[in-house]
């Protein structure tokens, strides 16, 4: 069945009365990965920096390229269960790659792939491209023995949902059904010497945890406050709640915030990417509540001055600093606008341009934007009367009532509009997640290559496919 | 165990299990509930047939009609009926843990829609008994034979029948959830129990 582009009804009325601030989105489906996995992949994850593509699928990972849509390396005979999930480490040299991989058998592996000849000035993308011009079928053999399965991460009790190296590449996250988070950290004396030790193990969370999500360094200690180092670590999970981790000053991970507010299992979670000025990252989150949110750290910019105000002043003995330094206050500030009838598998919000997609169960890939919302939005137009109905019907962090006005004239108003969605993007199947990615493969112009986004969407039916967004 | 005029263990069976429960309705319940209730257990008996646990299999007939003749409410549940309990030799048709009322199609068959657009069935299982620990596995095995025998744009939703469980948050929370259902049909042992349960369905 060809994928059909349909604008959902609602996102029409929608967009006629907006000012065409965002446009509209078309999605159009390019080759999908070729060959096809034909059995569910659960996750597609593009390199940081090189033109690779990892698809967890089946007890494997295969590796695609960008440039030829084509399969670079196969990852497998690791694990004995299906793998879940894949992340790559990042900050390695362009002739090294390292993998990990979060498998139902309850353990992740680590992989590393490295080029064996002396490299004479071409990049891995370079080789990539020439090992990948002719398709033989021996190819696959070739490249297998580039991967070495280097470790085995053992600890959880029950399958591994989710696996995220921090921004350093210092610290990975691990996740599973047995309601644990683990964070495991690099202690090799050299990027080759495989020594990963556990830091912590975080229980909070009443059920199975889905995702992790290591915010994105920006170089500076935004939020932290001084109080914690700059990793922050969120996760997501079965029990509907989403939690924030940071390290203490002593080498202690803690819970920071409980964000509540989703009816069903949180399935993902993602920071954003390129936040405003020196604004600390808002966090998205979905659900099998058919929903996606979008929640907002409240700084207090004044806070170290007015430390005092705090009711835990009153707390004889103990320093103001360690008491207000346990929590931090989140607030759901948007509910994106209903684009699901299902639930909602895998959303990915773009540095490039802020657009955020999602998709799920139904099939559909929906396309947001973020516009600022008219000064004189008061009494205005019905339709923006219901925007900020919307978002401020769905506040759900407790404890905000006399802080609202405040919260709102240090963040600038804004609202989310569907730019674009599509139906049965892979088929009758339901697809299991999206991510937005860099396009290199030769349809695309030379000059738009490594620089023009596309989607790239993973399906039950075992499809890798890339999507042109236009 | 062993009755006295027990022709056929099969049937004999198949008949005791809901007529206890009838037996339990009765207590508080008209005699014209109790007429209906025995032609509800009269149909699941007819279909317990040995003969008809032949024919009753989805790949004969339906091949050719998945196009032109949408698949209906009957045809989920012949798909389900015959799954055999975990604990009994007894299939859940017999046993009224799924019952055709409690199948739903949406949009209905009916329309004259696009086959290949997307349908949810709904189908709410009954286990036997409101503790039973087995629920789960019930659902499990109704969710996975669904799956497996339907086409890919029908969205299985498998649910408890409300009351007839104290703990159907959960359960049901677990069958709706994707990827732990995918990780059971990994485990070895819990894939031993569906594989004979889905048995008698091939």
């Amino acid at each position: 069945m060809p994928p059909a582009d349909t604008e959902s009804p609602g996102t029409g009325a929608t967009a006629s009365s907006a000012a065409a601030a965002a446009a509209a989105v078309k999605l159009t489906a390019l080759t999908p990965f070729k060959p096809e996995l034909y059995d569910r992949a659960w996750q597609s994850i593009p390199h940081p920096t090189l033109p690779l593509i990892a698809t967890a699928h089946e007890k494997s990972t295969t590796v695609f390229s960008l440039s030829t849509l084509t399969s670079h390396s196969t990852l497998s005979g690791g694990h004995t269960r299906s793998v879940r999930s894949v992340a790559w480490k990042p900050n390695l040299s362009p002739h090294k790659l390292c993998l990990v991989s979060g498998s139902f058998d309850s353990t992740a592996g680590l992989w590393r792939w490295e080029e064996e000849k002396k490299a004479t000035g071409d990049d891995l993308e370079v080789e990539i491209t020439a090992a990948n011009n002719d398709n033989s079928s021996d190819k696959d053999d070739a490249d297998e023995k580039d991967w070495e399965f280097a470790l085995v991460l053992e600890g959880h009790d029950s399958e591994i949902k989710s696996v995220a190296f921090s921004p350093s590449g210092n610290y990975l996250a691990t996740c599973s059904r047995d309601k644990s988070v683990w964070i495991w950290e690099d202690v090799g004396v050299n990027e080759d010497d495989d020594e990963w030790e556990t830091v912590a193990v975080l229980n909070e969370h009443d059920g199975d945890v889905k995702a992790v999500a290591w915010c994105p360094d920006f170089g500076d200690s935004r939020g932290g406050k001084g109080r914690y180092s700059s990793d922050v670590l969120a996760s997501a999970s079965y029990d509907d709640t989403v939690r924030i981790w940071r390290e203490d000053g002593d080498g202690e991970w803690v819970c920071v915030a409980v964000l509540e507010g989703h009816g069903g299992t949180v399935w993902g979670l993602q920071w954003e990417p390129k936040p405003e000025g020196t604004r600390f990252p808002r966090l998205l989150t979905w659900s099998a509540d058919q929903t996606l949110r979008l929640w907002t750290l409240k700084e207090d910019d004044d806070e170290e001055e007015e430390a005092p105000r705090h009711a835990f002043g009153g707390l004889g003995g103990i320093p103001n600093t360690m008491r207000r330094s346990l929590k931090e206050e989140w607030e759901c500030t948007a509910t994106l606008p209903k684009a699901h009838t299902r639930d909602v598998y895998s959303a990915s919000w773009s540095a490039d341009s802020s657009r955020i997609a999602s998709t799920g169960s139904d099939g559909v890939i929906a396309v947001y934007g973020e516009e600022a919302a008219p000064e004189a939005a008061e009494g205005a137009e019905t339709s923006h009367a219901e925007a900020s109905v919307e978002l401020d019907g769905d506040v759900q962090m407790g404890g905000s009532g006399d802080d609202a006005g405040k919260t709102k004239s240090a963040s600038p108003s804004t609202t989310w509009k569907v730019l674009g969605t599509t139906d049965y993007g892979h088929g009758p199947f339901e697809i299991n997640h999206v991510t937005w990615c860099k396009r290199y493969d030769m349809e695309c112009a030379p000059e738009r290559r490594g620089v023009e986004e596309m989607l790239v969407t993973t399906g039950d039916d075992g499809v890798v496919r890339p999507w042109q967004v236009l | 165990m062993d009755n006295k005029d027990n022709a056929n263990p099969t049937i004999l069976t198949a008949s005791e299990l809901p007529t206890r429960q009838i037996k339990k309705r009765k207590t508080f319940a008209s005699d014209a509930d109790a007429k209906f209730a025995d032609a509800v257990s009269r149909r699941p008996l007819f279909l317990s047939d040995p003969f008809c646990d032949v024919s009753w299999s989805d790949g004969t007939e339906s091949e050719d009609d998945f196009v032109e003749e949408p698949i209906d409410e009957q045809e989920i549940y012949d798909l389900i009926s015959n799954i055999t309990d975990p604990e009994h030799p007894i299939s859940l048709g017999q046993l009224a843990v799924v019952n055709l009322p409690d199948v739903e199609i949406t949009p209905p068959p009916s329309a004259n829609s696009d086959p290949h657009a997307l349908r949810r069935v709904l189908v709410k299982v009954t286990p036997t008994i409101t503790h039973c620990s087995l629920a789960t596995v019930l659902g499990l095995g109704v969710r996975v034979r669904l799956e497996q025998a339907l086409p890919p744009n029908y969205r299985v939703d498998v649910v408890i029948k409300e009351g007839s469980h104290s703990q159907d948050d959960q359960v049901n929370k677990q069958l709706a959830d994707k990827e732990r259902v995918a990780a059971a049909l990994e485990n070895d042992t819990l894939k031993g129990v569906l594989d004979k349960m889905l048995e008698t369905c091939a």
